[in-house]
């Protein structure tokens, strides 16, 4: 009850016109910062921080953050439409996304990530109400063995991404490692396959990977098939959810909520990791794992839920501890301290006013975004109208004005490019293309956490068996590995049975 | 924080025999200079990049949007300054930005440790002696911390228990040849030990473990350590300043040197030019910081985080960062990650 009462104070707080003002600006220039490639939320809420210099800490932290929830829903914008993500989160809803808009259903892919980003918002903000101090010590439960495992949880499930063979889903992942490798080794701090390269000292970014494989390849393909009608022809009111459209969804939505916090709430893992978590295993849930790549609205429900819910999540180490989940809660902090606030431990006591209104002011830019998104969905939507000869220009400029915003060099644009390329030959090949870019993001912190972890424990490889989570996690890799083989072997009996039967009863006599 | 304290540690230390001698010289810069105007004949016109070498929100890059708001607002500067993130080779995207705009008036670099480390960590050629000089104008401490539960209460107890058994304690702290790995490394070699030091993906990860009950201590900033003081999670040992801090919440904690132990190290920003800069812009910036410098909205802002300002000017600063660069060099080599062939 007293967290009741503190909520209400914060949306006393919250309701001010002036904080009202500024949740609107934040969750509005969030939509447009995540619905552009390249300046993810973070760097949208950096670029942001010296116009909150002479507001009121409140008022400067709702705004902030409501760059970092709008980007979540924005980033599924440019994913949906033209299979560029808008920001890292949402590469998994391009996958699906994509496909959906290109059998004219982009209004529904647009509308259920609306709505389950609205219900994963408001349901972790409300777990961050009542659960926050159980919640961040929990979240202290994970380190170096966990991130592991959790990791090598997410490559092995990259088996089961691809469309076809799962031999070809993992020379995508392999390839995705191969590239996480070059950089600085991230124990000893020494170059590696950088070649003498600067641009190459801090290793390939994920969005260039992205942006290129995804968005590049695409319009590569797209130019060898010469006919001008690539036109959605759909009319807006065949752009909204059915019925049967929302019961597939509803479980989606729910499970990718509750990873997305779960994942969020760990220090070294973000809406990222949470996105692509959370799409594995609603392909395992689903009843239907076959749509998934070809435009399985379940799929982008998970995802977009998932990420939404672990931004929100990234709040709770922020707000009891001082520790950030994720980048932009990191940018949250710096925007703190510069206010003259510590954070710590003390925050949710000392600055009690503040964090409820925080609180409180995440539950109406929910709900500011919900009524953005929802009627405008068929409208985006309806841009696929315009002839993809035309289209493609416009996604084109769109994806290297992105992969120049990441650093502001052509590096990144020139390797946007020779992504493009290499997605380009996999379409060909016909290696899905998903597995590469979640090794990619997975990579780093599966190496560097499996480092950390043999040197805490001094060498031993008991450290991921030792500690309870760690325990439970490497039980379920093991699971996840085994467990395709033994339905493969269950199958294969049973059929070997029924082959049996069948023979008995056809034998004659 | 996973970037503000990535870059918190990435900054460069600070010894601090100069410190007088820089108060002494920015109060009275900044006693002259009041009433002149600086927009004279020697002034750049247009607008002035700050290049940062940080993504946004990393610690040198939050100090430089607000040294560049209040220059602009107090009409130090009247030119816009624009704080641009050009991020990418442990700055050295950002440093070889600079280096390639010989004598523009119109480009700034932010110097961070990194300026001097990366070069030293990748072989490269250095930098520092490169860039024209302005000044060095921010300055920061370092404490070490242990967990609260942990049965170390000072210096002497930790070096004890490291000395047991090789390797057995063990430090969270930030990349590879970070600030965090180079104090480690200097208690090392003060208490004659070795340890175990687990780099994280930067400060946050690293608090995170710590917090977390991962490891035996590690190295914070005042403004991250008093937080958790306070919350009951952790025990500050020491404070790697030559001397007391003078701040209320500081007074209490001893420094290593009177424990014994000759760790001192610390934090340190500022501003350089392009190669070739003439000296009139030299003098601009100069003028220019010891303005901002004096500022209290400056100064206060820093106080809050526990950061201070003293500056170090432009004639000064040349021998400053040579030593600087020096004392990386050495404990780098130490630390057996230096690429660089030993300075002559």
């Amino acid at each position: 009850m007293d967290a009741l009462a503190s909520l209400a104070n914060g949306f006393a707080i919250a309701m001010t016109p002036t904080n009202l003002l500024f949740v609107l600006i934040g969750v509005t220039l969030g939509q447009l910062i995540g619905a552009l490639p390249g300046i993810g939320p973070s760097a949208g809420m950096a670029l942001l921080l010296p116009v909150t210099f002479g507001l009121d800490p409140v008022t400067a932290l709702v705004m902030l953050s409501g760059i970092m929830y709008g980007g979540m829903y924005g980033g599924t914008l440019t994913s949906v439409l033209v299979n560029v993500p808008g920001e890292a989160a949402s590469v998994m809803t391009a996958i699906d996304g994509n496909q959906l808009a290109k059998q004219g259903r982009a209004g529904q892919a647009l509308a259920v990530a609306a709505i389950g980003s609205f219900l994963a918002g408001i349901g972790s903000v409300t777990a961050l109400v009542f659960l926050t101090p159980a919640l961040s010590s929990f979240a202290l439960n994970f380190s170096a063995p966990e991130y592991f495992l959790l990791a090598l949880l997410g490559i092995t499930a990259t088996a089961s991404l691809g469309t076809g063979s799962a031999l070809k889903a993992m020379i995508g992942a392999t390839l995705g490692l191969m590239i996480a490798l070059i950089g600085t080794d991230p124990i000893q701090g020494t170059s590696r396959l950088t070649f003498g390269s600067l641009d190459l000292l801090e290793g390939i970014d994920f969005l260039p990977v992205a942006i290129g494989v995804f968005g590049i390849a695409e319009i590569l393909v797209s130019m060898e098939q010469t006919q001008s009608g690539q036109v959605v022809r759909t009319r807006l009111k065949d752009m909204w959810l059915t019925g049967k459209d929302w019961a597939e969804c509803r479980m989606a939505i729910v499970r990718g909520g509750f990873i997305g916090l779960l994942i969020g709430l760990m220090p070294g893992a973000g809406p990222t990791v949470a996105a692509l978590l959370a799409y594995v295993v609603e392909k395992k849930a689903s009843r239907h794992p076959e749509k998934f790549g070809h435009g399985a609205l379940d799929g982008v429900a998970a995802s977009e839920s998932a990420n939404n819910s672990a931004a929100h999540g990234a709040m709770i180490p922020m707000l009891a501890l001082g520790i950030p989940g994720s980048a932009s809660t990191a940018v949250l902090l710096a925007a703190l301290v510069l206010l003259g606030i510590r954070p710590g431990p003390m925050l949710l006591t000392e600055q009690a006013d503040l964090v409820w209104g925080l609180i409180a002011s995440m539950f109406i830019g929910n709900v500011i975004l919900l009524i953005m998104n929802l009627p405008l969905a068929p409208l985006f939507a309806s841009v696929l109208r315009i002839p993809y000869s035309y289209l493609v220009a416009g996604i084109l400029i769109v994806s290297l004005v992105g992969a120049y915003a990441i650093s502001l060099s052509l590096f990144n644009v020139g390797l946007t490019l020779v992504f493009g390329m290499v997605g380009y030959l996999m379409i060909r090949a016909d290696i899905p293309r998903a597995p590469l870019v979640l090794a990619v993001v997975l990579a780093p912190m599966m190496e560097s956490a499996l480092r950390q972890s043999l040197m805490l424990s001094e060498g031993s490889g008991v450290i991921f068996v030792q500690r309870p989570l760690s325990a439970v996690l490497a039980l379920l890799v093991i699971g996840s590995l085994c467990l395709p083989l033994l339905s493969f072997l269950l199958a294969r009996r049973a059929a070997r049975r029924a082959g049996v039967a069948e023979a008995l009863s056809h034998s004659p006599d | 924080m996973i970037q503000t304290n990535t870059e918190m540690r990435s900054s460069v230390p600070l010894h601090l025999r100069l410190k007088h001698t820089a108060i002494a010289f920015a109060l009275g810069a900044a006693c002259l200079a009041a009433p002149t105007a600086l927009q004279a004949q020697g002034a750049p016109t247009g607008p002035i990049e700050i290049t940062t070498g940080t993504s946004p929100g990393g610690t040198p890059d939050v100090l430089m949007r607000r040294a560049a708001k209040i220059l602009n607002e107090q009409k130090i500067i009247t030119n816009p300054l624009v704080v641009q993130n050009r991020t990418g080779g442990s700055w050295m995207v950002a440093a070889n930005f600079v280096m390639g705009k010989q004598g523009d008036r119109n480009v700034v670099l932010c110097i961070a440790q990194p300026i001097l480390t990366t070069p030293i960590t990748q072989g490269l050629p250095t930098l520092y002696d490169k860039l024209t000089p302005i000044s060095m104008f921010i300055q920061g401490d370092l404490v070490l911390v242990v967990p609260e539960s942990s049965p170390i209460k000072d210096m002497k107890q930790l070096v004890e228990l490291a000395a047991k058994r090789e390797r057995s304690v063990k430090v969270a702290g930030a990349q590879s040849g970070s600030t965090d790995h180079m104090v480690s490394g200097l208690v090392e070699k003060a208490g004659n030990v070795k340890l175990n030091y687990v780099p994280f993906d930067g400060g946050g990860a690293a608090q995170a473990a710590f917090l977390g009950g991962n490891v035996d201590f590690m190295t914070l900033t005042p403004g991250e350590a008093l937080p958790l003081v306070k919350g009951g999670k952790a025990r500050i040992i020491a404070i790697l300043a030559s001397e007391r801090r003078t701040a209320p919440e500081l007074k209490d904690i001893p420094t290593a040197k009177e424990q014994g132990y000759d760790v001192v190290w610390g934090q340190a920003w500022g501003l350089a030019g392009p190669p070739g800069l003439d000296a009139e812009t030299v003098k601009f910036w100069d003028e220019a910081i010891a303005k901002l410098v004096a500022n209290p909205e400056w100064q206060a802002s820093l106080k809050e985080n526990f950061l201070r300002s003293q500056m170090i000017p432009a004639a000064e600063v040349k021998p400053y960062m040579q030593k600087l660069h020096d004392e990386h060099l050495a404990l780098l080599r130490d630390l057996g990650l230096a690429k660089q062939p030993a300075v002559q």
